[in-house]
Order: structure tokens, then sequence, then C-alpha cells
């Protein structure tokens, strides 16, 4: 319908009766735009005033169980469809329940939970009810047009189908994606790795960790005792499932080539790296080289971190890697340093940078995190993250949030502490950073021990917003309130022969800013999941040249004059 | 890391991307099988080769297993897990290869993981049964695990199956001792050593077995021969002070253990047992001495500082104890 009418501006609710662009009577106390010295990015924390009174609880114990330290993720899902992002925080120790919140379209939240059936606390006895709880993703696995959720778990996942009516149904053992009851699952994702129309999961797996077998680490003195370093336990190789399109999965992590038994996976980011048309998958570990495996699009994918030089860190150590995210950080394609490729953003141990792998375009990679500005990350511990367009200006910038491993971390290292501040970093072009942290309001001088990170516009007011989920502590929503420094669209993908939320389409935006390259993709971060929508900045540009979209499915759509500011529904043909 | 090695894998890394190399691959690997078997002083050219051919066959079980190697010789504890990764791709992609068994058990004996080695070893044997470096390796697992008579058995399996094999010796020397068969203990590390095997845990064990039996001359020889092995290892020194104190040395005792006091660094250091066993051993070494010279204060701060390590050793408990008398005893009306 839209390669039809291309060349007709688009304006959101005429053509497709989705809400408009901004929620009604959204609270105002923040003043838009920064103080005079501050940075143009501001956020403001509205957790209270928006009804998110989500507490993780970790469960934290003197054995110092190891699931107890990495906390849960938080995932942005429009569960009914009703054009605003929905929030639903995954909780931790066992029994523990999770929380979903509903968008009231005016700033605040409704407490959903146990309506929805997303609780997660399991029937007393069973192995869900001993679960740890940990990752979220987010995805329509059988295309009714309705997002469904999945959840992981030091124990048995779980998949909830959404039924349409503000419920869901626990389809896991049907689905057979539950894996094994022992298996530690972190990050997750659906993909269609395939092209078939369907969306596959993909499960990273940490460690072989049992909680009757968890040793002493740290000095036996009193109060000494600490998590183990991960080195203490084998790693377990990460899942693929395929979609069979009869609400099954068949489990072909080894004849797809991504069962290594040596990863220890806690981040997972997808994205078409060489721009061959197939989602390749990036996985972050934890103390071993980092993975990527290539889409050959036979079904199967190969790990190219050598090849690539996406594995270790500059001297070519391994890190411990934690949260990623995979994008065009040196975009728009009118400066010269772009290729319109996607580069890959790591976060790491304290006392390790985090890492920006610049994508050059023959294959290879190089970490350029010190000269890209991010040194400003080597004492904080790094987890959720995010590349997104912060300030509307047409390039991505950084959000990052840290808390350490150790609780006790000050016992052994005085100038190391366990809350840490978030790190913002803003794009100054190019893919050059500047570290705005203490100049982006005063949220973002609160310390917390960060560990999920995902971003959605929950107002639809053109500005990315953030909702991190922190270690036993009560999660944060963070407006964003800084000046745009520009224009802005939002993209809402319906899929036809392709998944029905476009999931891997290949966006590309013509503007006289520039050309970008984006890809419809959810699955950043650590333990989380972002908006389904892509939000691109356009910067000062007033309309939209020209916007393709490559489906997964094949199909190449193109528009064209597409008015900017906007929601804009773009069904495939 | 040494500085070096980040050097040399950054200019490796771009001399390959000007130009890789053409060798088949293949020869490649049996170039750096060759140098990792007979030499350590090219690891980082090893490192990146393997890094390389990776990069052409990133499936090459080969490779992985090599890498694994090259890794573990390295020693630093942050690419010992990086190895344990290696060596588990390389069986997963071939789980013929059976000496990588070998490899991931001594790692994980190394990282205080005997449960997961005798794993491996059980496997490897299955495979393999008989094989003496298997079995003498099982045996110090074993060992690990508290089962003594096991690993007296199997290192005994090992010895038979390959008399002339040193480990296998050394491992059963070790149960002997751990079993409260001192003598039978020192006869076979006494092998050991006249056989010249270049390891300072030898000297180390057959030292303090020396100490024990109270063959304290023979204990300071043995000893100081360890550390002409190898000068660095503070468990040497602190063996050697417990020596010459317990031959009336006390002067020559301090200095001695002064030499072995452990460096506290980073906190991944600080925190590994191995480190913690030191730390302990030398404050109550150094208690002991000093209780001897009569520096009663000092005595009790070194006693109170294994304390805190282990709040309940009896050694260092009586020891505290004793000196506290003493202290109390020194006060006018203190002692009655």
């Amino acid at each position: 319908m839209l390669a039809a009418l291309a060349g007709v501006p688009w304006t959101l609710a005429a053509q497709r009766g989705v809400p408009p662009a901004q929620s009604k009577g959204l609270p105002r106390a923040e003043s838009r735009g920064p103080a005079p010295g501050a940075s143009r990015i501001q956020f403001a924390d509205v957790t209270a005033r928006a009804g998110i009174g989500f507490v993780h609880k970790s469960g934290a114990t003197p054995e110092k169980r190891m699931f107890e330290t990495f906390g849960s993720g938080v995932a942005w899902i429009d569960y009914d469809n009703d054009g605003f992002q929905d929030l639903f925080f995954v909780n931790g120790v066992p029994g523990s329940p999770n929380a979903l919140y509903h968008n009231n379209h005016d700033g605040t939240f409704t407490d959903v939970t146990a309506r929805a059936g997303v609780e997660g606390s399991g029937a007393p006895g069973s192995p869900a009810a001993a679960a740890a709880k940990t990752g979220a993703a987010v995805g329509d696995f059988d295309n009714d047009g309705y997002l469904d959720l999945y959840v992981t778990a030091l124990g048995p996942n779980t998949l909830y189908r959404n039924n349409h009516d503000g419920t869901f149904s626990d389809v896991t053992a049907s689905a057979g994606v539950g894996g094994p009851p022992t298996e530690w699952s972190t990050s997750t994702g659906f993909l269609d790795f395939d092209r078939d129309g369907d969306l596959d999961l993909y499960v990273a797996n940490y460690l072989d960790y049992r909680v009757a077998d968890n040793p002493y680490c740290g000095q036996a003195k009193e109060g000494y005792r600490m998590y183990c370093h991960p080195t203490m336990f084998d790693g377990v190789a990460d899942r693929l499932y395929r979609n069979e399109g009869n609400g099954t999965f068949t489990d072909i992590s080894k004849q797809a080539g991504i069962a290594n038994p040596a990863g220890k996976g806690l981040g997972v980011a997808f994205c078409d790296y060489d721009r061959d048309g197939w989602t390749d998958i990036y996985v972050a570990n934890d103390t071993v080289r980092n993975f990527l495996y290539h889409n050959t699009g036979k079904g199967t994918f190969v790990d190219e971190a050598y090849r690539a030089a996406v594995g270790f860190d500059l001297n070519g150590r391994p890190q411990a890697g934690m949260g990623t995210d995979c994008a065009d950080v040196d975009g728009p394609s009118t400066r010269q340093a772009d290729n319109g490729l996607p580069e890959i953003f790591v976060t790491n141990f304290s006392e390790e940078l985090n890492t920006l792998y610049e994508n050059r375009g023959d294959g290879l990679f190089e970490d350029v995190s010190a000269k890209a500005g991010l040194g400003s990350g080597f004492l904080p511990l790094g987890f959720g993250t995010k590349l997104f367009d912060a300030d509307n200006d047409g390039d991505l910038d950084i959000h990052v949030t840290n808390g350490h491993v150790i609780d006790n971390v000050t016992l052994y290292r005085p100038t190391l502490s366990y809350a840490q501040k978030d790190l913002l970093y803003e794009n100054l072009g190019g893919g050059r950073f500047r570290d705005v942290t203490a100049e982006a309001g005063a949220a973002l001088q609160a310390t917390r021990v960060g560990r999920g990170l995902a971003v959605a516009d929950f107002d639809n007011d053109g500005l990315l917003d953030v909702a991190i989920s922190s270690l036993n502590q009560p999660a944060v929503l963070l407006r964003n309130t800084g000046a745009r420094a520009g224009n802005w669209i939002m993209i809402r993908a319906k899929g036809r022969k392709s998944n029905a939320f476009g999931l891997g389409a290949t966006v590309t935006i013509e503007t006289s800013e520039g050309r970008q390259v984006r890809e419809i993709n959810n699955v950043a971060s650590y333990l989380s999941s972002n908006d389904i929508r892509l939000h691109v900045g356009l910067g000062a540009a007033k309309i939209i040249q020209r916007i393709e979209v490559a489906w997964p499915g094949g199909t190449k759509q193109v528009l064209t004059n597409v008015a900017v500011n906007q929601i804009l529904v773009i069904d495939e043909p | 890391m040494p500085a070096g090695f980040r050097t040399l894998v950054c200019a490796a890394f771009v001399a390959w991307q000007a130009a890789a190399p053409s060798a088949p691959i293949q020869e490649r690997l049996e170039r750096v099988r060759a140098e990792l078997y007979s030499r350590t002083d090219r690891l980082a050219e090893n490192v990146t080769e393997l890094k390389q051919i990776l990069a052409l066959d990133p499936r090459s079980a080969d490779a992985h297993m090599l890498l694994g190697i090259a890794y573990s010789t390295w020693g630093s504890k942050e690419l010992k897990g990086e190895a344990i990764g290696e060596f588990r791709q390389a069986l997963d992609l071939n789980p013929r290869l059976v000496e990588v068994r070998f490899f991931l058990a001594r790692l994980y004996l190394d990282l205080g993981r005997a449960g997961r080695a005798r794993e491996e070893l059980d496997a490897a044997l299955a495979q393999t049964p008989g094989n003496p470096e298997f079995l003498a390796l099982l045996g110090e697992a074993e060992r690990q695990l508290k089962n003594p008579r096991r690993a007296i058995e199997v290192t005994r399996q090992a010895l038979q199956a390959d008399p002339s094999f040193a480990p296998a010796r050394f491992y059963l020397a070790l149960a002997l001792l751990d079993a409260s068969q001192r003598d039978e203990g020192i006869k076979e590390m006494e092998q050991v050593v006249r056989a010249g095997a270049p390891v300072a845990d030898a000297y180390l064990a057959l030292g303090s077995a020396y100490v024990e039996a109270g063959r304290t001359a023979d204990a300071i020889a043995t000893l100081s021969q360890g550390l002409r092995v190898d000068a660095l290892r503070p468990e040497l020194h602190i063996a050697l002070a417990r020596a010459y104190r317990s031959k009336g040395l006390l002067e020559k005792a301090d200095a001695e253990l002064m030499l072995g006091k452990p460096k506290r660094s980073a906190m991944s250091d600080s925190s590994d047992y191995p480190y913690q066993q030191v730390e302990l051993d030398f404050y109550l070494e150094r208690g002991m001495i000093k209780l001897q010279r009569g520096q009663l204060a000092a005595a009790a701060e070194a006693f109170k500082k294994v304390l805190e390590f282990e709040p309940a050793h009896e050694a260092a408990t009586r020891e505290l104890a004793e000196v506290n008398r003493r202290l109390r005893a020194k006060k006018p009306g203190g002692a009655r």
C-alpha cells in the first residue's frame, strides 16, 4: 500500500489510525532542554511519577551464589498494540514475581502483572519456582500481530504467547524452548535467521553452575567471601531454536554451528554486519573471547571472530564482555568516516575499556575504543547498553549502566565501588564521543548497581527514553527531556511475507543530512529488549527524501518525500 | 601480559593483514606444534600464527588445541580461562583428541578444580586405558580430592606401565606423604630429586618432609637446592626459614622468611587460595620465629594475622594463647 502512495508526505494518525505522536496529558514538570553549560542530552528520573514500583530481588546470601550478582533484564513490549510501549521487568531470585506495566498514554503506568499471567514465580515445587530469572526477549513468534515474551533463567526458560486480550499463556512445553532445567541462560532474542518469515530464537548461555556446588572464593576472612571468577566454571554452549511455523521450535544449535562450549555468553546483539542480507549474531562472552557468527544464508553460521578481530581487545586479550549492541555509529554517510556498516560495542569489566569495534568494511574490525573517546569507561563495570540517537541529531549516542559484580569490592580495592554511575556518551559525529554524564541531569548523577537497560520512546514524543533494572534496587525510568537537535521518524514495520514486525529489515533513510542505514531490531544490551520500532534522528532535515526498506522476505520497498516527526507504519507490500 | 607481547601481537596482525602467509594450514600447524613442544621463547609468535590459522579455518580442532597449549604455557590467570575454552572447543570439534583432556585436567588442577580434572582423566583413560601420563595426573587429582589411597594406587599403576616416568613418582611421593607414610614418601621423592627434576615443588615437599622428620640439615640442603631451581617461590623461603628455626638459627630464619613475604597485588591474586595459603604460612612462621626470639608483641601480631585468615587455626590459636600467657607473666603481678 505504501509503495503505491510513495511521494505523499505521511502523517501518522491519518493513514493508520495509530495514536498521535505524543501522549496526551504528559506531565511537563521537567523543563525541556538543558541548563546553561549542560549537554543538550538530558534525562529525568520519572520512575515514581510514572507509577513504576518494581524492585529487583537478587536473593543475595553470604554463600555468594553466582546468579545473585548478575541481575535481570527489562523489556519494552507493546503487548496490546495500542501504539504505546509497555514495560516488563524480569525478577531474579527464585519465586520472585516479574512485573508488567501497562502504559496509560499519559506518562503513567499500571501494574497488570497478575492479570497478564507473566509473574513467572512458578507453582510451588516446580522447576520454574526454583529458577533464577534473568533475561527477556520480545517478538511475535506466531505472526499473529501481537508481541510474545520469552524469559530466560538459571533453570527452565519460559515462552509466553500473547492471547490478544491482555493475557499471556505459558506455551514453553508445546513450543519446546524451555531448555535443560539446569542451564543458565542469559541474553536472548528473536531473529529470522533463515528468512522464512517466522522468528527463530537465540539464547545465550553462561556458566555450568550448580547451586549445590558453589566453591568458596575470596579471602577466607569474615566478610571477604566474594563471587567467584568465571574461570572457576566451564562455559555452556548457546542455543538456537528454529521456528517450525506451527507453534513449535527445533533446537538446531549444533547443526547451525553456534554450539561452542567455550562460550560464557552474557550479551547478544544481532545485525547484518556485512550487509549480505542475512542477520549475523554477536555474543559478548565473559572472560573468554567473543563470538561473531556470520550467517552463511544456508542455515549455518561460521564464527568469524578471529578473522574479523572482534574476539579480543587491542592487546589480544579476552575481556569480560557483558552487554553489547551493533549499529552504525559513524553515520550519516555524508561524513567521511562512514561506510554505512554497523560497528560493534561491548561493555566490559572494571579496568577494561568498553570496546568499540569499527567496521572497516573488508570483513575486519578495528578496536577504536580509546581513540573514539570512550576512556572514561575504564573503571566502571559496564552491563546494559544501547546505541541510540538521544538528541535526534542523526548519529548514535551511547548509554551504559554500570555496577560492580563483587558487592564487597571495596574491601579488596578501595578505589572501586559496587554501585556506580551510568555513562552517557554524546556522538560528536563520525563515531567520536564525549562523556556527557555529568552534564545530562541529576538522574544520571545517581549511583546504582545497573544491570539491564532498554530504550524506547514510551511517550511517543520522538525522543528515546531509558529503563534500567538495578540489582536489588528499584527500577529506574529515565525520560529524555533534552533539547531536540533535530527531527526524527519512528518506523513500525508490518511484515506480510516477512515476520510480522519486520525484524531484520534493513532501512536506508536519505535526507539532506545524508544517508543512514539501520536495521529493525530490538535485540541488544544485556538481558534486555528494546522498542521494536525503529527510531531515527534526522538532524536538520525537514523531509525524508527516500526510505528504502529491504524486508527479510526479500522485497525492497521505497517511499519518497516522507514527512518527519511522525510514527510511520510501513506495510510490507 | 608483558608489554612486549602486546606490541608483537599488534605488529603481527598488521603484517598479516598486509600479506597473509600462503603456506598450507597443516604445514603451519605442524611448525607451531613443533615450536610449542620444544621451546617457550616464541609463544607470542605462535599465538599470532594460530589466530591467523583460525581466521582461515575457525573449525580447526588442532589449531584450537595448540592455542590452548600456548595460552596455558603463557601462565597468566586471565589466559587460563581462554585456554580452557580453546581446549573445550577443540574437543567438541574432534572428540578423538584425547591429549586435550590431559591439558584440560592440568589446568583444572591449577585452578583447584580437582573434580573436573578427574572427570577429564577418567574420560581419557576410557579412551586409552593404562596410559601412564593420564594415570599419574589422575593420581594427583585424587590426592587433591583427599583420596591419598586411591592416588597411591593409580600412580603405582602409572609406574608399572612406565617405571621411568618421573611425574608419576613425584605424585606417588606426594600421595605417600599425604597418607602419613612419610619414610616411603621421602624415599620416592629422593629419587625424583636425585634424578635432577627441575621441579621446585619436589624440593619443597622433600625439604618439608625432612623438617617433619627432624632431619634439618638435609632439609636446609634440599630447600636451598630448590631455591636454585626457582628463587621466586615464597613457599621455599618459608620452608627454609622453618628449617633454620628448627635448628635454632633464629636470625637466619628471620632473614630467610622476609625473602618469602608474599607480595599483595591485584584483587584476583590476593583472593586466590594458593596465595592465601602462602600468606597464612608466612605469618604462622613469622609468629613462631618471633615467639622463639622473645619478641612477643610481633609474635602476637603475626598469629592474629593467621587467625584473620582462618579463625579456627589450631596452631595459631595455641601459640597466641602461649604468647598472651607470657605477656601476662611479664606484667608485674601478672602471672599467678
